[in-house]
Protein backbone atom coordinates (compact mmCIF):
# COMPACT_ATOMS: atom_id res chain seq x y z
CA UNK A 1 0.00 0.00 0.00
CA UNK A 2 1.40 3.62 -1.12
CA UNK A 3 2.11 5.55 1.98
CA UNK A 4 0.04 9.13 0.20
CA UNK A 5 -1.67 8.30 -3.15
CA UNK A 6 -3.28 11.99 -4.76
CA UNK A 7 -5.80 10.99 -7.38
CA UNK A 8 -6.62 13.62 -10.08
CA UNK A 9 -6.07 16.13 -7.67
CA UNK A 10 -7.45 19.96 -8.42
CA UNK A 11 -7.86 23.08 -6.45
CA UNK A 12 -9.72 25.83 -7.59
CA UNK A 13 -10.06 29.31 -5.14
CA UNK A 14 -10.77 32.80 -5.72
CA UNK A 15 -11.76 31.66 -9.56
CA UNK A 16 -8.16 30.46 -10.35
CA UNK A 17 -6.95 26.81 -10.47
CA UNK A 18 -3.97 26.53 -8.22
CA UNK A 19 -3.58 22.60 -8.97
CA UNK A 20 -4.77 21.14 -11.77
CA UNK A 21 -4.82 17.24 -12.43
CA UNK A 22 -2.53 16.45 -10.30
CA UNK A 23 -1.98 12.55 -9.46
CA UNK A 24 1.09 11.39 -7.45
CA UNK A 25 2.12 8.24 -5.73
CA UNK A 26 5.04 8.37 -2.80
CA UNK A 27 5.97 4.39 -1.46
CA UNK A 28 6.29 4.15 2.39
CA UNK A 29 10.05 4.99 3.49
CA UNK A 30 10.91 7.47 0.62
CA UNK A 31 11.75 11.22 0.15
CA UNK A 32 9.27 12.78 -2.45
CA UNK A 33 10.61 16.21 -3.29
CA UNK A 34 8.21 19.20 -5.42
CA UNK A 35 10.29 21.51 -7.33
CA UNK A 36 8.47 24.40 -9.19
CA UNK A 37 9.32 27.82 -9.92
CA UNK A 38 7.40 30.40 -7.66
CA UNK A 39 3.72 29.98 -8.42
CA UNK A 40 3.30 26.26 -9.35
CA UNK A 41 1.20 25.53 -6.69
CA UNK A 42 3.82 23.71 -4.49
CA UNK A 43 2.28 24.95 -1.40
CA UNK A 44 -1.50 24.33 -2.10
CA UNK A 45 -0.86 20.88 -2.77
CA UNK A 46 1.37 21.31 0.60
CA UNK A 47 -2.05 22.29 2.50
CA UNK A 48 -3.96 19.76 0.46
CA UNK A 49 -1.84 16.98 1.46
CA UNK A 50 -2.36 17.85 5.35
CA UNK A 51 -6.10 18.56 4.84
CA UNK A 52 -5.64 22.57 5.38
CA UNK A 53 -7.33 22.81 2.25
CA UNK A 54 -10.34 20.77 0.36
CA UNK A 55 -9.76 19.41 -2.64
CA UNK A 56 -11.97 20.78 -5.84
CA UNK A 57 -12.16 17.50 -7.69
CA UNK A 58 -9.93 14.42 -6.88
CA UNK A 59 -8.90 12.70 -3.51
CA UNK A 60 -5.71 12.64 -1.38
CA UNK A 61 -5.41 8.69 0.50
CA UNK A 62 -2.73 8.98 2.88
CA UNK A 63 -1.85 5.34 4.13
CA UNK A 64 -5.25 3.93 2.03
CA UNK A 65 -7.42 6.38 3.75
CA UNK A 66 -9.42 9.36 2.10
CA UNK A 67 -8.18 12.21 3.68
CA UNK A 68 -11.41 13.97 3.83
CA UNK A 69 -12.85 11.26 5.72
CA UNK A 70 -10.53 11.69 8.68
CA UNK A 71 -11.63 14.71 11.51
CA UNK A 72 -8.69 16.63 12.32
CA UNK A 73 -7.53 14.44 15.18
CA UNK A 74 -7.19 10.85 12.98
CA UNK A 75 -5.76 13.63 10.50
CA UNK A 76 -2.98 14.79 13.06
CA UNK A 77 -2.10 10.98 13.63
CA UNK A 78 -1.70 10.23 10.00
CA UNK A 79 0.33 13.59 8.69
CA UNK A 80 2.18 16.05 9.86
CA UNK A 81 2.98 19.32 8.59
CA UNK A 82 6.43 21.23 9.25
CA UNK A 83 4.75 25.08 7.78
CA UNK A 84 7.27 27.41 5.77
CA UNK A 85 6.25 30.54 8.31
CA UNK A 86 5.44 28.60 11.66
CA UNK A 87 3.95 30.73 14.15
CA UNK A 88 7.18 30.50 17.31
CA UNK A 89 4.92 31.60 20.16
CA UNK A 90 7.54 33.40 22.42
CA UNK A 91 7.31 32.51 26.38
CA UNK A 92 6.81 28.90 25.77
CA UNK A 93 9.55 26.26 26.25
CA UNK A 94 11.33 24.41 23.69
CA UNK A 95 9.90 20.97 25.48
CA UNK A 96 6.01 22.33 25.71
CA UNK A 97 6.52 23.48 21.98
CA UNK A 98 7.45 20.13 21.03
CA UNK A 99 4.78 18.21 23.43
CA UNK A 100 2.55 20.21 21.26
CA UNK A 101 2.83 16.82 18.58
CA UNK A 102 1.39 14.37 20.75
CA UNK A 103 -1.91 16.27 21.60
CA UNK A 104 -3.58 14.45 18.43
CA UNK A 105 -2.37 11.54 21.10
CA UNK A 106 -3.20 11.96 24.39
CA UNK A 107 -6.26 14.46 24.03
CA UNK A 108 -7.43 17.87 24.90
CA UNK A 109 -8.08 17.12 28.44
CA UNK A 110 -5.15 15.01 29.62
CA UNK A 111 -1.74 15.32 30.25
CA UNK A 112 0.91 13.33 28.54
CA UNK A 113 1.58 10.36 29.74
CA UNK A 114 4.47 8.44 30.43
CA UNK A 115 4.55 6.79 27.07
CA UNK A 116 4.14 10.29 25.15
CA UNK A 117 6.53 12.08 27.61
CA UNK A 118 9.40 9.28 26.16
CA UNK A 119 8.62 9.72 22.86
CA UNK A 120 9.02 13.31 23.05
CA UNK A 121 12.17 12.90 25.12
CA UNK A 122 13.25 10.73 22.42
CA UNK A 123 12.83 12.78 19.74
CA UNK A 124 14.26 16.14 21.73
CA UNK A 125 17.19 13.77 21.77
CA UNK A 126 17.60 12.61 18.38
CA UNK A 127 17.40 16.54 17.03
CA UNK A 128 19.44 17.55 19.52
CA UNK A 129 17.68 19.62 21.91
CA UNK A 130 18.12 17.41 24.90
CA UNK A 131 20.06 20.38 26.30
CA UNK A 132 17.79 23.48 25.36
CA UNK A 133 14.25 22.29 26.42
CA UNK A 134 13.53 24.45 29.20
CA UNK A 135 15.19 27.36 26.94
CA UNK A 136 12.45 30.42 25.76
CA UNK A 137 11.65 29.55 22.22
CA UNK A 138 11.97 32.86 21.37
CA UNK A 139 15.52 32.60 22.47
CA UNK A 140 16.54 30.21 19.56
CA UNK A 141 18.57 30.81 16.38
CA UNK A 142 17.11 29.57 13.20
CA UNK A 143 18.65 26.42 12.60
CA UNK A 144 17.94 25.55 16.11
CA UNK A 145 14.42 26.81 15.60
CA UNK A 146 13.70 24.88 12.70
CA UNK A 147 15.07 21.64 14.54
CA UNK A 148 12.29 22.38 17.42
CA UNK A 149 9.27 22.37 14.84
CA UNK A 150 10.76 19.11 12.97
CA UNK A 151 11.24 17.97 15.95
CA UNK A 152 6.94 18.96 16.71
CA UNK A 153 6.21 17.43 13.61
CA UNK A 154 8.24 13.97 14.65
CA UNK A 155 6.58 13.99 17.83
CA UNK A 156 3.52 13.50 15.97
CA UNK A 157 4.60 10.01 15.20
CA UNK A 158 2.57 10.23 11.67
CA UNK A 159 3.55 8.05 9.00
CA UNK A 160 4.15 10.80 6.76
CA UNK A 161 5.90 14.13 7.04
CA UNK A 162 5.26 17.12 4.59
CA UNK A 163 7.65 20.23 4.53
CA UNK A 164 7.08 23.40 3.03
CA UNK A 165 10.22 25.12 1.91
CA UNK A 166 12.49 23.56 5.45
CA UNK A 167 15.56 25.29 4.71
CA UNK A 168 14.29 28.59 3.41
CA UNK A 169 16.38 31.37 5.68
CA UNK A 170 19.36 28.75 7.42
CA UNK A 171 22.94 29.14 5.91
CA UNK A 172 24.08 25.99 4.66
CA UNK A 173 25.46 24.30 7.61
CA UNK A 174 22.12 24.88 9.26
CA UNK A 175 20.35 23.77 5.52
CA UNK A 176 22.63 20.52 5.33
CA UNK A 177 21.63 19.40 9.10
CA UNK A 178 18.06 19.96 8.80
CA UNK A 179 18.19 17.76 5.43
CA UNK A 180 20.35 15.24 6.86
CA UNK A 181 18.49 14.58 10.16
CA UNK A 182 15.48 14.19 7.73
CA UNK A 183 17.02 11.53 5.61
CA UNK A 184 18.35 9.53 8.61
CA UNK A 185 14.59 9.50 10.28
CA UNK A 186 13.58 7.98 6.35
CA UNK A 187 16.38 5.68 6.56
CA UNK A 188 16.56 4.66 10.14
CA UNK A 189 12.34 4.84 11.17
CA UNK A 190 11.17 4.18 7.68
CA UNK A 191 9.35 7.69 7.47
CA UNK A 192 8.16 9.10 4.58
CA UNK A 193 8.53 12.20 4.01
CA UNK A 194 7.04 14.88 1.36
CA UNK A 195 8.63 18.46 0.97
CA UNK A 196 9.26 21.19 -1.03
CA UNK A 197 12.54 22.74 -2.03
CA UNK A 198 13.47 25.76 -4.07
CA UNK A 199 17.30 24.53 -4.10
CA UNK A 200 17.32 22.12 -7.12
CA UNK A 201 20.51 20.74 -5.91
CA UNK A 202 19.50 19.69 -2.11
CA UNK A 203 16.51 18.36 -4.21
CA UNK A 204 18.24 15.97 -6.30
CA UNK A 205 20.93 14.82 -3.23
CA UNK A 206 18.15 14.29 -0.65
CA UNK A 207 15.04 13.05 -2.55
CA UNK A 208 14.22 9.55 -3.97
CA UNK A 209 12.02 10.98 -6.55
CA UNK A 210 11.43 14.41 -8.14
CA UNK A 211 8.08 16.08 -9.06
CA UNK A 212 7.97 18.98 -11.19
CA UNK A 213 5.18 21.23 -11.16
CA UNK A 214 4.33 24.28 -13.55
CA UNK A 215 1.60 26.43 -13.47
CA UNK A 216 -0.30 23.77 -10.80
CA UNK A 217 0.38 20.91 -13.31
CA UNK A 218 2.54 17.91 -12.95
CA UNK A 219 5.50 18.28 -15.99
CA UNK A 220 7.94 15.32 -14.58
CA UNK A 221 7.89 13.15 -11.95
CA UNK A 222 10.93 10.16 -11.58
CA UNK A 223 14.00 9.42 -10.09
CA UNK A 224 16.06 12.73 -8.74
CA UNK A 225 19.02 12.05 -11.54
CA UNK A 226 16.58 11.66 -14.30
CA UNK A 227 14.37 14.94 -13.43
CA UNK A 228 17.68 17.34 -12.24
CA UNK A 229 19.17 16.83 -16.00
CA UNK A 230 15.87 17.19 -18.24
CA UNK A 231 15.43 19.92 -20.29
CA UNK A 232 11.95 20.56 -19.11
CA UNK A 233 13.71 21.70 -16.06
CA UNK A 234 15.26 24.94 -17.32
CA UNK A 235 12.03 25.11 -19.40
CA UNK A 236 10.14 25.68 -16.22
CA UNK A 237 12.04 27.92 -14.60
CA UNK A 238 12.26 29.74 -17.71
CA UNK A 239 16.00 30.09 -17.48
CA UNK A 240 19.09 28.66 -18.64
CA UNK A 241 20.68 25.44 -16.19
CA UNK A 242 23.53 23.58 -16.72
CA UNK A 243 24.22 20.56 -14.71
CA UNK A 244 27.48 19.85 -13.10
CA UNK A 245 28.91 16.62 -11.47
CA UNK A 246 31.00 16.91 -8.14
CA UNK A 247 31.67 13.83 -6.40
CA UNK A 248 29.64 11.70 -8.58
CA UNK A 249 27.08 14.49 -7.45
CA UNK A 250 24.76 16.70 -9.33
CA UNK A 251 24.64 20.17 -8.87
CA UNK A 252 22.44 22.41 -10.62
CA UNK A 253 24.02 25.62 -11.59
CA UNK A 254 22.17 28.87 -12.89
CA UNK A 255 23.51 30.84 -15.61
CA UNK A 256 23.62 33.61 -16.72
CA UNK A 257 21.75 34.29 -20.51
CA UNK B 1 -3.50 32.55 51.12
CA UNK B 2 -4.60 35.83 49.17
CA UNK B 3 -7.69 34.18 48.82
CA UNK B 4 -7.75 33.69 52.53
CA UNK B 5 -7.15 37.12 53.30
CA UNK B 6 -9.83 38.62 50.68
CA UNK B 7 -12.38 36.43 52.57
CA UNK B 8 -11.72 37.60 55.75
CA UNK B 9 -11.09 41.22 54.40
CA UNK B 10 -14.65 41.01 52.64
CA UNK B 11 -16.14 39.73 55.97
CA UNK B 12 -14.41 41.87 58.82
CA UNK B 13 -13.48 44.96 56.79
CA UNK B 14 -16.26 47.92 56.60
CA UNK B 15 -17.81 51.00 58.05
CA UNK B 16 -19.55 48.86 60.72
CA UNK B 17 -16.54 47.91 63.02
CA UNK B 18 -16.49 44.21 63.72
CA UNK B 19 -13.13 42.23 64.70
CA UNK B 20 -11.80 39.49 62.79
CA UNK B 21 -11.77 37.28 65.61
CA UNK B 22 -15.29 37.81 66.19
CA UNK B 23 -16.38 37.28 62.56
CA UNK B 24 -14.22 33.93 63.13
CA UNK B 25 -15.57 33.01 66.17
CA UNK B 26 -19.07 33.46 64.25
CA UNK B 27 -18.18 31.38 61.31
CA UNK B 28 -17.00 28.67 63.88
CA UNK B 29 -19.75 28.59 65.60
CA UNK B 30 -22.16 28.21 62.42
CA UNK B 31 -20.17 24.92 62.16
CA UNK B 32 -21.07 23.84 65.76
CA UNK B 33 -18.09 25.24 67.75
CA UNK B 34 -18.37 27.55 70.22
CA UNK B 35 -20.81 30.42 70.28
CA UNK B 36 -20.71 33.94 68.41
CA UNK B 37 -20.50 36.77 70.02
CA UNK B 38 -22.06 39.07 67.55
CA UNK B 39 -25.41 40.57 68.11
CA UNK B 40 -28.25 40.69 65.73
CA UNK B 41 -27.49 43.52 63.95
CA UNK B 42 -23.98 42.67 63.28
CA UNK B 43 -24.56 39.28 62.32
CA UNK B 44 -27.15 40.97 59.85
CA UNK B 45 -24.12 42.72 58.68
CA UNK B 46 -21.88 39.59 57.87
CA UNK B 47 -24.29 37.56 56.61
CA UNK B 48 -27.25 39.63 54.45
CA UNK B 49 -24.94 42.04 53.29
CA UNK B 50 -20.65 41.73 53.15
CA UNK B 51 -21.50 38.00 53.11
CA UNK B 52 -23.22 37.86 49.48
CA UNK B 53 -21.23 41.00 48.29
CA UNK B 54 -18.42 38.51 49.23
CA UNK B 55 -19.20 35.86 46.97
CA UNK B 56 -20.58 37.80 44.63
CA UNK B 57 -17.18 39.53 44.40
CA UNK B 58 -15.46 36.14 44.27
CA UNK B 59 -17.33 34.88 41.70
CA UNK B 60 -16.85 38.32 39.39
CA UNK B 61 -13.64 38.47 39.59
CA UNK B 62 -12.84 34.65 38.84
CA UNK B 63 -15.24 35.00 36.06
CA UNK B 64 -13.97 38.30 34.38
CA UNK B 65 -10.03 37.19 35.09
CA UNK B 66 -11.15 33.62 33.30
CA UNK B 67 -12.65 35.10 30.47
CA UNK B 68 -10.41 37.64 30.12
CA UNK B 69 -7.64 34.79 29.46
CA UNK B 70 -9.39 33.09 27.41
CA UNK B 71 -10.19 35.76 25.17
CA UNK B 72 -6.92 36.83 25.01
CA UNK B 73 -5.81 33.02 24.35
CA UNK B 74 -8.41 32.55 21.78
CA UNK B 75 -7.80 35.50 19.75
CA UNK B 76 -4.12 35.54 19.97
CA UNK B 77 -4.45 38.98 21.37
CA UNK B 78 -2.50 40.62 24.63
CA UNK B 79 -5.64 43.38 24.05
CA UNK B 80 -8.32 41.08 24.12
CA UNK B 81 -10.81 41.66 27.33
CA UNK B 82 -14.06 39.84 27.68
CA UNK B 83 -16.05 43.32 26.66
CA UNK B 84 -14.37 42.52 22.82
CA UNK B 85 -17.08 40.99 21.35
CA UNK B 86 -19.72 43.55 22.39
CA UNK B 87 -20.48 42.33 25.66
CA UNK B 88 -20.30 45.19 27.86
CA UNK B 89 -22.25 48.11 25.13
CA UNK B 90 -25.01 45.22 24.64
CA UNK B 91 -25.33 44.83 28.69
CA UNK B 92 -24.98 48.66 28.95
CA UNK B 93 -27.80 49.24 26.46
CA UNK B 94 -29.92 46.63 28.04
CA UNK B 95 -29.25 48.29 31.46
CA UNK B 96 -29.89 51.88 29.92
CA UNK B 97 -33.07 50.69 28.02
CA UNK B 98 -34.40 49.61 31.67
CA UNK B 99 -32.76 52.25 33.83
CA UNK B 100 -34.53 55.28 31.77
CA UNK B 101 -38.00 55.14 31.46
CA UNK B 102 -38.92 55.31 28.28
CA UNK B 103 -42.55 55.24 28.46
CA UNK B 104 -45.78 53.63 27.91
CA UNK B 105 -44.66 50.68 30.52
CA UNK B 106 -41.82 49.48 28.51
CA UNK B 107 -39.25 49.79 31.38
CA UNK B 108 -38.39 49.46 34.75
CA UNK B 109 -35.53 49.84 36.50
CA UNK B 110 -36.05 45.99 38.78
CA UNK B 111 -35.46 44.65 34.40
CA UNK B 112 -32.07 45.69 34.89
CA UNK B 113 -30.12 42.66 35.45
CA UNK B 114 -32.67 41.05 33.16
CA UNK B 115 -32.22 43.82 30.48
CA UNK B 116 -28.72 43.48 30.60
CA UNK B 117 -28.15 39.87 30.75
CA UNK B 118 -30.14 39.93 27.06
CA UNK B 119 -28.26 43.07 25.94
CA UNK B 120 -24.75 40.91 26.38
CA UNK B 121 -26.06 37.66 24.89
CA UNK B 122 -27.50 39.60 21.91
CA UNK B 123 -24.80 41.99 21.35
CA UNK B 124 -22.16 38.69 21.17
CA UNK B 125 -24.63 36.99 19.16
CA UNK B 126 -24.91 39.67 16.45
CA UNK B 127 -20.92 39.83 16.48
CA UNK B 128 -20.96 36.49 16.23
CA UNK B 129 -22.99 36.81 12.64
CA UNK B 130 -21.85 39.40 10.92
CA UNK B 131 -17.91 38.40 11.98
CA UNK B 132 -18.58 35.37 9.51
CA UNK B 133 -21.36 33.32 10.50
CA UNK B 134 -20.61 31.63 13.07
CA UNK B 135 -17.98 28.31 12.14
CA UNK B 136 -16.80 30.08 9.39
CA UNK B 137 -15.58 33.11 10.81
CA UNK B 138 -12.29 33.55 12.00
CA UNK B 139 -10.19 35.27 14.80
CA UNK B 140 -9.89 38.74 12.78
CA UNK B 141 -13.10 39.24 11.54
CA UNK B 142 -14.75 38.62 14.86
CA UNK B 143 -12.15 41.06 16.48
CA UNK B 144 -13.50 43.68 13.90
CA UNK B 145 -16.99 42.57 14.23
CA UNK B 146 -17.11 43.39 17.99
CA UNK B 147 -15.64 46.65 17.34
CA UNK B 148 -18.42 47.43 14.64
CA UNK B 149 -21.70 46.27 16.85
CA UNK B 150 -20.08 47.66 20.14
CA UNK B 151 -19.58 51.13 18.44
CA UNK B 152 -23.20 50.85 17.22
CA UNK B 153 -24.64 49.88 20.34
CA UNK B 154 -22.87 52.56 22.31
CA UNK B 155 -24.23 55.25 20.17
CA UNK B 156 -27.49 54.03 20.55
CA UNK B 157 -26.86 53.66 24.70
CA UNK B 158 -25.69 57.12 24.55
CA UNK B 159 -28.69 58.77 22.44
CA UNK B 160 -31.25 56.78 25.04
CA UNK B 161 -29.22 57.64 28.44
CA UNK B 162 -29.01 61.45 27.26
CA UNK B 163 -32.83 61.41 25.91
CA UNK B 164 -33.79 60.99 30.08
CA UNK B 165 -31.46 63.62 31.90
CA UNK B 166 -33.56 62.24 35.07
CA UNK B 167 -31.53 59.14 35.25
CA UNK B 168 -28.51 59.72 33.57
CA UNK B 169 -26.47 59.53 37.16
CA UNK B 170 -28.34 56.17 37.87
CA UNK B 171 -27.28 54.97 34.32
CA UNK B 172 -23.57 56.36 34.96
CA UNK B 173 -23.44 54.49 38.17
CA UNK B 174 -24.37 51.15 36.39
CA UNK B 175 -21.90 51.71 33.77
CA UNK B 176 -19.26 51.99 36.49
CA UNK B 177 -19.85 48.81 37.85
CA UNK B 178 -20.17 48.06 41.64
CA UNK B 179 -21.03 45.53 43.75
CA UNK B 180 -23.25 47.77 46.31
CA UNK B 181 -26.89 46.12 45.75
CA UNK B 182 -25.36 42.15 46.19
CA UNK B 183 -27.55 40.13 47.37
CA UNK B 184 -28.03 36.34 47.53
CA UNK B 185 -30.58 36.05 45.34
CA UNK B 186 -27.99 38.01 42.60
CA UNK B 187 -25.80 35.38 43.75
CA UNK B 188 -28.04 32.32 43.27
CA UNK B 189 -29.08 34.17 39.76
CA UNK B 190 -25.57 34.04 38.38
CA UNK B 191 -23.34 31.24 39.94
CA UNK B 192 -24.81 28.56 37.89
CA UNK B 193 -24.12 30.57 34.86
CA UNK B 194 -20.54 31.33 36.10
CA UNK B 195 -19.86 28.10 37.76
CA UNK B 196 -20.05 26.21 34.26
CA UNK B 197 -18.42 28.75 32.06
CA UNK B 198 -15.48 28.52 34.53
CA UNK B 199 -14.94 24.91 34.29
CA UNK B 200 -15.32 25.15 30.39
CA UNK B 201 -12.94 28.09 29.86
CA UNK B 202 -10.37 26.42 32.66
CA UNK B 203 -10.65 22.87 30.86
CA UNK B 204 -9.81 24.31 27.42
CA UNK B 205 -6.65 25.85 28.80
CA UNK B 206 -5.12 22.95 26.59
CA UNK B 207 -6.92 24.05 23.64
CA UNK B 208 -5.69 27.63 24.06
CA UNK B 209 -2.12 26.68 24.55
CA UNK B 210 -2.07 24.75 20.88
CA UNK B 211 -4.14 27.56 19.52
CA UNK B 212 -1.12 30.10 20.18
CA UNK B 213 0.79 28.50 17.18
CA UNK B 214 -1.92 30.04 15.29
CA UNK B 215 -5.52 28.74 13.38
CA UNK B 216 -3.52 26.40 10.46
CA UNK B 217 -0.87 24.75 12.63
CA UNK B 218 -3.38 24.22 15.31
CA UNK B 219 -5.57 22.18 13.25
CA UNK B 220 -2.76 19.99 11.78
CA UNK B 221 -2.04 19.45 15.15
CA UNK B 222 -5.76 17.89 15.52
CA UNK B 223 -7.69 20.73 17.32
CA UNK B 224 -10.84 20.96 15.67
CA UNK B 225 -10.14 24.97 15.92
CA UNK B 226 -13.74 27.01 14.44
CA UNK B 227 -15.58 24.20 17.29
CA UNK B 228 -13.45 24.83 19.98
CA UNK B 229 -13.48 28.72 19.47
CA UNK B 230 -17.32 28.44 19.27
CA UNK B 231 -17.54 26.88 22.36
CA UNK B 232 -14.44 28.63 24.84
CA UNK B 233 -16.34 32.41 23.49
CA UNK B 234 -19.99 30.51 24.28
CA UNK B 235 -18.66 30.11 27.69
CA UNK B 236 -16.65 33.48 28.12
CA UNK B 237 -19.25 35.70 26.90
CA UNK B 238 -22.39 33.94 28.65
CA UNK B 239 -20.68 33.80 32.15
CA UNK B 240 -19.01 37.70 31.51
CA UNK B 241 -22.90 38.45 30.40
CA UNK B 242 -24.36 36.83 34.23
CA UNK B 243 -22.04 39.11 36.21
CA UNK B 244 -22.21 42.52 34.34
CA UNK B 245 -26.11 41.82 34.57
CA UNK B 246 -25.45 41.57 38.34
CA UNK B 247 -22.77 43.96 39.32
CA UNK B 248 -22.15 46.05 36.25
CA UNK B 249 -19.74 47.38 33.87
CA UNK B 250 -15.80 46.80 36.13
CA UNK B 251 -13.34 47.10 33.60
CA UNK B 252 -9.80 46.49 33.82
CA UNK B 253 -9.92 43.35 35.84
CA UNK B 254 -10.14 40.80 32.54
CA UNK B 255 -7.33 42.65 30.95
CA UNK B 256 -4.99 42.94 33.80
CA UNK B 257 -5.40 39.99 35.60
CA UNK B 258 -4.08 37.49 33.18
CA UNK B 259 -1.58 39.55 32.49
CA UNK B 260 -0.22 39.48 35.70
CA UNK B 261 -0.62 36.03 36.21
CA UNK B 262 1.54 35.36 33.34
CA UNK B 263 4.29 37.57 34.86
CA UNK B 264 3.82 35.06 37.88
CA UNK B 265 3.54 32.01 36.18
CA UNK B 266 4.28 31.45 32.31
CA UNK B 267 2.54 31.88 29.64
CA UNK B 268 1.27 27.94 29.06
CA UNK B 269 -2.81 28.43 29.43
CA UNK B 270 -3.32 25.50 31.28
CA UNK B 271 -2.10 26.95 34.70
CA UNK B 272 -2.44 30.72 33.61
CA UNK B 273 -6.44 30.29 33.59
CA UNK B 274 -6.66 28.27 36.69
CA UNK B 275 -4.60 30.88 38.72
CA UNK B 276 -6.79 33.74 37.21
CA UNK B 277 -9.64 31.99 39.04
CA UNK B 278 -8.18 32.36 42.81
CA UNK B 279 -6.11 35.65 41.54
CA UNK B 280 -8.99 37.55 40.22
CA UNK B 281 -11.34 36.49 43.15
CA UNK B 282 -8.94 37.88 45.45
CA UNK B 283 -8.03 40.48 43.55
CA UNK B 284 -11.57 41.81 43.06
CA UNK B 285 -12.66 41.38 46.89
CA UNK B 286 -9.68 43.28 47.83
CA UNK B 287 -10.59 46.04 45.12
CA UNK B 288 -13.87 46.14 46.61
CA UNK B 289 -12.99 46.23 50.26
CA UNK B 290 -10.48 49.49 49.07
CA UNK B 291 -13.97 50.82 46.90
CA UNK B 292 -16.67 50.87 50.20
CA UNK B 293 -13.91 51.88 53.09
CA UNK B 294 -11.60 54.65 51.94
CA UNK B 295 -14.67 57.28 51.22
CA UNK B 296 -16.83 55.18 53.67
CA UNK B 297 -20.23 55.56 54.30
CA UNK B 298 -19.99 56.98 50.24
CA UNK B 299 -18.46 54.35 48.09
CA UNK B 300 -15.88 54.62 45.20
CA UNK B 301 -16.71 53.28 41.78
CA UNK B 302 -15.48 49.56 41.70
CA UNK B 303 -14.23 50.01 37.89
CA UNK B 304 -12.33 53.27 39.35
CA UNK B 305 -10.38 51.14 41.94
CA UNK B 306 -9.71 48.43 39.95
CA UNK B 307 -7.47 50.40 37.50
CA UNK B 308 -6.27 52.57 40.46
CA UNK B 309 -4.84 49.42 42.30
CA UNK B 310 -4.52 47.08 39.03
CA UNK B 311 -2.12 49.53 37.02
CA UNK B 312 0.53 49.96 39.74
CA UNK B 313 0.98 46.22 40.38
CA UNK B 314 1.03 45.43 36.84
CA UNK B 315 4.05 47.97 35.90
CA UNK B 316 5.37 47.04 39.07
CA UNK B 317 5.48 43.54 38.41
CA UNK B 318 6.43 43.92 34.71
CA UNK B 319 9.50 46.14 35.36
CA UNK B 320 10.60 43.71 38.51
CA UNK B 321 10.48 40.74 35.17
CA UNK B 322 11.97 42.73 33.42
CA UNK B 323 15.30 43.05 36.36
CA UNK B 324 14.98 39.21 36.14
CA UNK B 325 16.06 39.11 32.81
CA UNK B 326 18.33 41.40 31.97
Amino acid sequence: MSAVEVRELSVVAGGATLVRNVSLTVEPGTWCTIIGPNGAGKTTLVETLVGLRRATHGSVHVGGVDLASMNERTRARTVSLVPQHPVVPSGMTVHDYVALGRMAHHGLFRAASTSDQAIIDSVLDRLALLSMRHRDVATLSGGERQRMVVARAMAQSTMVVVLDEPISGLDLRHQMEILELLKREVIECGLTVIATLHDLTLAGQFADRLVLLDRGEVVLDGRSVDVVRSPELARSYEMNLRVVEVDGLDVVVPVRS
Amino acid sequence: MGLLGAVICGLAVGPTPIGVGRVLGDLASHVGLGHTTLSSLQSTVIWQLRAPRLVLGLVAGAMLSVAGGTYQGVFRNPLADPYLLGVAAGAGLGATFAIVDVGAGLSTPAWTPLLAFVGAMGAVALTWLVGGRGLRSNASSLILAGVAVSSLLTSLQTFLQQSSSTSIARVYIWLLGSLASSSWNSVTMVLPYVVVCTVICVLAGGALDVMSVGDDESRTLGLPVRRVRLIVIGASSLGTAAIVSAVGLIGFVGIIVPHIVRLLVGTSYRRLLQISVIFGAAFLVYADTIARTVMAPSELPLGVVTALVGAPVFVTILSLRRGDRR
